[in-house]
């Protein structure tokens, strides 16, 4: 594929991805790794592990994997693709609804419509999760890892996620330098 | 809007409406680069908070409270809705664009500084083990944001009467979300599109709000 073609596919993966982020990043991550890895090819399950492994590392308002993915396929060019295309539609969504916000806000459909994207947001963070770990070739160090995490985080929800992140490094390297 | 519209609540007729001090696009710029710089792990619309309106009063409680719930509901990236929308209250659509660039730039420039080490030093077994060991964790993360939120929609309290219907329709919703993306990887635009109103449906009917347990 030529690069014209990488930024229009870019383009076309995202825009639409855009529109059905619901609370945020974590709700496409299933279907960006689907077209990451199976249906564009971009990259292999591993890189795209990494590209997550990096964007959680990094400060930010949580959906730099997005721009990682356009850096990793088109350069420079595709960060600006890419992160125009996926946050334009939503940031144009928002400031039109926020023109009738006032009327809606307190209303019972608007109720409706906080508690009836919730459940739906719940299940795409699953299927994101399972997207990254579920792929034949993580094993039952990687499971452990991300359930041990899970546990901590609800028992301590004040733990830092950069210092989990950390023990999760150190732990597969010490793993991986004895030779398992 | 005429005089006989009493459906407002008074606190919605009466947003704080001094006008915002005139905030520069640079000022603003910076402010929000410094916001996103400095957000790890979230906790970043309590920065914004303390940042326009406890230290600089730019926005009234009420104002950025309508803000945050408006950006909470919307997709698109939770903190960049709430960027967006305060850039817009205080300078109009210039105010919008420079608000969501300041918050967006610096942290994507970190992040591909950190994408160009790893393309450094990958296929080095140990950084390579590493990361895999992050990215383990990370979904970690991401599950206990899901447990907590989805402890959230179940909420506490005796299940019965209609609370009962939501919570056993959101418990299949969630599930199908789950198993229709995550297993049987129908594609996401077309999997939200017919459960969303359903799901919206469902806590209409029954007369379902927001999840209490928001931070």
């Amino acid at each position: 594929m030529n690069d014209d073609g990488k930024i229009i596919a870019l383009i076309l993966v995202f825009a639409p991805l855009s529109l059905v982020s619901i609370g945020g990043g974590p709700a496409i991550l299933a279907e960006m790794q689907h077209q990451a890895v199976t249906v564009q090819g971009w990259m292999t399950q591993r890189e795209f592990a990494d590209l997550f492994a990096i964007a959680r590392a990094a400060p930010g308002p949580g959906m730099l994997l997005v721009t990682l993915i356009g850096w990793h396929v088109a350069g420079w060019l595709g960060v600006v693709a890419v992160s125009l295309a996926f946050f334009l539609p939503s940031s144009l969504l928002v400031l039109a609804v926020a023109q009738v916000w006032t009327r809606w806000r307190g209303t019972r459909l608007h109720g409706a419509i906080e508690a009836g994207f919730a459940p739906l947001a719940v299940g795409l963070v699953f299927a994101g999760g399972l997207a990254i770990l579920a792929t034949g070739q993580t094993g039952a160090l990687a499971w452990g890892v991300a359930l041990a995490v899970t546990a901590a985080r609800i028992w301590r929800p004040k733990l830092q996620p950069l210092i989990l992140l950390a023990l999760g490094a150190a732990l597969f390297a010490l793993v991986r330098a004895v030779g398992w | 809007m005429t005089g006989s519209d009493s459906s407002s609540s008074p606190v919605a007729q009466a947003p704080r409406q001094t006008a915002p001090p005139e905030v520069g696009l640079a000022e603003l710029f910076l402010l929000f680069s410094q916001l996103g710089l400095s957000s790890f792990g979230g906790a970043v619309s309590a920065w914004m908070h303390r940042a326009f309106v406890e230290q600089r009063g730019w926005l009234g409680e009420t104002e950025f409270a309508a803000a945050l719930a408006l950006s909470r509901i919307m997709p698109g990236a939770n903190v960049a809705n709430l960027a967006i929308l305060i850039g817009q209250k205080l300078r109009r659509w210039p105010g919008a664009v420079v608000a969501v660039l300041g918050l967006l730039t610096g942290p994507s420039l970190v992040v591909i500084g950190l994408a160009v080490l790893y393309r450094h030093y990958a296929g080095n077994p140990v950084i390579d083990a590493a990361l895999e060991g992050a990215a383990a964790a990370g979904v970690g993360l991401l599950l206990a944001m899901g447990v907590r939120s989805g402890s959230a929609v179940v909420g506490r309290g005796p299940l019965a009467g209609r609370r009962a219907v939501y919570v056993i329709g959101a418990v299949v919703i969630l599930l199908a979300t789950f198993v229709l993306i995550g297993v049987a990887r129908v594609p996401t635009v077309a999997a939200v599109g017919v459960l969303a109103p359903l799901s919206i449906a469902l806590a209409y009917l029954t007369g379902t709000g927001p999840p209490a347990d928001e931070p």
